[in-house]
């Protein structure tokens, strides 16, 4: 049961994240004076998140709506090589790159929405469906891109999303951030954002006030697809190449971001305020690490538990918060 | 009274007390069970019978009086306390893991071992087998769970308790979840334990069973035993006006008449693959029409059909002719609305605030596009706060922290924004304080009084004829009665609900 007494609407958590922010700007600043807290460092890690933040501004619909999507990583890298080898059959011209990121970004809603169909007709859960589809969506890429990394170097469109500036911003941390601003006033100021929080709080009480969950649910992984194709064929931009590896583990960081930043597993909880803030932690956390020079293989070490203390904190909380009794090493092992 | 009166008791509760904070329970109940009785214990809800019984289970301490087997005094602390005693439970629920087979639900954490590890698979099964034969059950050792019926289910509870050496078996409500011919065949093994010289306290609302099976009755009120009656001296009437413990008579209320020219809800003889059966009443606007029936009966089902949450495979709902939709967003917008049983798991999403529940099916109020705005939400969210006098009235609190009665408003609340004909209310006030009901039942008496059409629900008979017009009483998906509320008493219902009539009760 998802019956959570007392829970606040997740403003505690959102009030707790700057905070941590602040400790790593302040931490990194000391320990690395002079090469952390400059410009182009901080527009280096904005760069870095950028891609993840497109992903996580659909993604948070699925996880609100209590459910996940493992598959925003194959599905970038298909729409990153859709669009990459529209752009290069039409010989690099305008048109061609146009028709080559509308046509990534259909594959891409195209994903989410049989993720969607899948999970909800046949009420598989959408861990499995999207488990699946990760693969399936991974070997397309593969097979329509010879597993080869294709190099595209000569379209105008193409490198003008990933290099060109908007007012000395980079455009892909521009786009970011318009999306970002979108997805906040999706989720407060439509009818479809409130359905999604009602739909993941208690789809029973959903469906009893005249709203059909299915469509709701469906939706929210046709979002999901659709910002993961944004994201490859912005990243695919950046690198000016396309490969089916290009955003392999980008699932796991999204989901991160989203669970640090205060989003419930259990749906109908948290913000895209919040998750702004996950994917900060993770974006400085990234790159103090390359700073210090810690190891790859830690890296992965220190996500995973981030990821394992947030959301004990998360479940400490609303156990507290509920008044039911903590589960201790003891009462787990004792008789009865 | 009988010749049970030279038999040692197998089990004797004497002087049971127990009090919760601010309430006695129990006042001093004597209970007792002979060897191969069949022993009803019966009351009204919140009379005390689950008390005793989760005291004589282990699941409560006593604060006073002595539980004795066989003439010993025993102390009961524990289930397992319990099961040593030769106590056993079968719940309403049923305890069982579906995806199991029955000799392990049976053998679960019991389990035979050879040598010290390994599981004698063998041997539990041969048990298993021994106990179905001798007991004659419709059931296999290998059978899995939930590939079986309820009542082959509760056989296997059965099973379950007799490998523990049960003496006593006690059953609470075991015939909700039957139809007919299952009860049946679950009479028939109630009365095989009894011949095998078990006992049974037996705990039904069905009235028509206590009275065919109990050897003896005990009614319990208001936390005392008011009467224990021997098989030979059952009168029904009787029975129930020990339970009930009022004088009879029906209070003099003023009834309301359907206003002239007003909305017609018509069902027409509704049915459905489960349960319903031809259900057909007619609904008026100016009027509370009362929903009546045992758990099972109906009553949910068809508010759920109305609504459009329940689909249904014979029959027809019209509101003024024209035939409601069968989805419920559009019946909702055809003016129909439900207060559903469960406020808490289907009424409200607790962890959003009052705002977004009030809002939640009346965004199309909110405004014409799919862009919404949260400001006329928050507007109507005060209005509803100070209308219905809502507390706390802080419009931005999850509404898991609410009272249960301000729960149950800010449900109500949902269908006062819109423009209403039809309001279903199921079971409006189950688990509310006295001062919050008597609101609920103003607002829905002014709801009518505008023209509305209402249909309330209730397993609480005194509810029933204490709001409604008119009273519609289903038994097995059947309208067995349309009353108009003259004259009726609690033992009326409660008679009609299992079939019966009171001799001169008004039609």
């Amino acid at each position: 049961m998802k019956i959570l007494k007392g829970k606040g609407d997740g403003k505690k958590s959102f009030f707790q994240l700057p905070l941590i922010v602040v400790a790593l700007i302040v931490i990194m600043t000391i320990w690395k004076p002079g090469i952390f807290l400059t410009p182009s460092n901080f527009l280096s890690i904005l760069l870095s998140i950028c891609i993840y933040g497109i992903m996580m501004c659909g993604t948070i619909f699925p996880l609100l709506n209590g459910g996940i999507d493992l598959s925003i990583g194959s599905t970038a890298a298909l729409s990153g090589c859709v669009t990459i080898l529209i752009t290069m059959a039409g010989n690099y011209t305008p048109a061609a790159s146009l028709l080559g990121i509308l046509a990534g970004i259909g594959v891409g809603a195209l994903c989410g929405a049989v993720n969607g169909l899948v999970s909800s007709l046949f009420g598989i859960p959408a861990f499995i469906v999207t488990l699946a589809s990760s693969n399936i969506v991974l070997g397309i890429a593969q097979s329509i891109s010879n597993q080869r990394t294709i190099t595209c170097l000569h379209s105008e469109v193409i490198n003008w999303i990933g290099t060109g500036k908007i007012l000395g911003i980079p455009f892909p941390v521009v786009f970011f951030v318009l999306l970002l601003v979108f997805t906040w006033w999706v989720l407060k100021y439509t009818r479809f954002g409130r359905y999604a929080y009602a739909a993941g709080g208690n789809p029973k009480a959903t469906q009893f006030s005249g709203i059909s969950t299915k469509k709701i649910q469906i939706a929210t992984y046709l979002i999901s697809g659709t910002t993961a194709a944004l994201a490859g064929i912005v990243l695919s931009c950046f690198n000016r190449q396309a490969v089916y590896t290009q955003a392999s583990g980008y699932d796991g960081d999204v989901l991160v971001a989203l669970v640090v930043g205060g989003v419930s597993m259990a749906g109908g909880e948290g913000k895209i305020t919040g998750a702004i803030f996950g994917l900060m932690i993770l974006g400085i956390l990234n790159n103090a690490m390359v700073l210090i020079g810690i190891d790859a293989i830690y890296q992965n070490l220190v996500k995973g538990l981030l990821v394992i203390v947030a959301v004990a904190l998360d479940v400490y909380a609303r156990n507290k918060n509920s008044g039911l009794k903590r589960k201790t090493l003891r009462s787990i092992f004792s008789k009865g | 009274m009988s010749e049970n009166n030279k038999r040692q008791p197998l089990l004797e509760m004497v002087g049971i007390e127990k009090s919760f904070p601010g309430v006695q329970v129990l006042k001093g109940v004597d209970f007792s069970v002979y060897p191969g009785e069949i022993h009803s214990l019966m009351g009204e809800n919140g009379a005390g019978k689950s008390t005793l019984i989760k005291i004589l289970t282990g699941l409560y301490p006593l604060d006073g009086g002595e539980i004795r087997i066989n003439g010993e005094k025993v102390e009961i602390h524990s289930r397992q306390d319990a099961i040593d005693a030769g106590i056993s439970v079968i719940y309403q629920e049923l305890s069982l893991i579906p995806t199991l087979s029955v000799t392990e639900n049976i053998f679960l954490a019991q389990e035979k071992v050879k040598g010290k590890i390994m599981l004698d698979r063998k041997a539990m099964r041969a048990k298993v087998a021994e106990m179905i034969e001798t007991s004659g059950f419709s059931v296999s050792p290998d059978d899995i769970i939930e590939t079986l019926s309820v009542a082959q289910q509760q056989t296997v509870e059965i099973m379950k308790a007799l490998l523990n050496d049960a003496k006593l078996i006690i059953m609470d409500e075991p015939t909700a979840s039957l139809n007919a011919a299952e009860s049946e065949i679950l009479f028939e093994k109630i009365h095989n334990l009894k011949a095998q010289g078990k006992s049974i306290i037996y705990i039904s609302h069905r009235l028509e069973e206590v009275y065919a099976m109990s050897d003896r009755l005990t009614i319990l009120r208001n936390g005392e035993v008011v009467a224990v009656v021997d098989k030979k001296d059952i009168d029904p009437v009787k029975v129930v006006e020990y339970m009930l413990g009022r004088e009879l008579k029906s209070e003099a209320k003023e009834l309301h008449e359907p206003i002239p020219g007003g909305a017609v809800l018509k069902v027409e003889k509704l049915s459905t693959k489960d349960l319903l059966d031809g259900v057909s009443f007619e609904a008026y606007a100016g009027q509370i029409l009362g929903l009546g029936g045992l758990v099972g009966s109906g009553r949910t089902d068809t508010l759920k059909c109305i609504y459009g949450l329940l689909d249904y495979d014979g029959g027809s709902i019209t509101l003024d002719g024209k035939p409601l939709p069968r989805n419920s967003g559009a019946a909702i917008r055809a003016g129909v609305g439900l207060v559903p049983e469960d406020r808490r798991s289907e009424g409200l999403v607790l962890l959003s605030d009052l705002t977004d529940n009030i809002a939640l099916p009346n965004y199309d109020l909110n405004s014409k596009s799919f862009v919404i705005s949260p400001k006329k939400a928050l507007a109507k969210a005060k209005e509803s706060v100070e209308k219905l006098l809502i507390k706390p009235g802080h419009t931005h609190i999850p509404t898991a922290n609410l009272s249960g009665g301000n729960q149950q408003k800010v449900v109500l609340a949902k269908w006062l924004q819109r423009d209403l004909k039809v309001l279903l209310v199921d079971e409006p006030t189950v688990g509310i304080d006295i001062g919050a009901k008597a609101e609920i039942y103003d607002i829905l008496r002014n709801i009518a009084g505008k023209g509305g059409i209402v249909i309330v629900a209730s397993s609480d008979t005194e509810e029933l004829l204490k709001i409604s017009d008119r009273i519609v009483i289903l038994v097995n998906g059947k309208v067995y009665a349309d009353l108009k509320n003259e004259n009726l008493t609690e033992n009326d219902l409660i008679l009609a609900y299992s079939g019966m009539k009171r001799e001169g009760a008004a039609q």
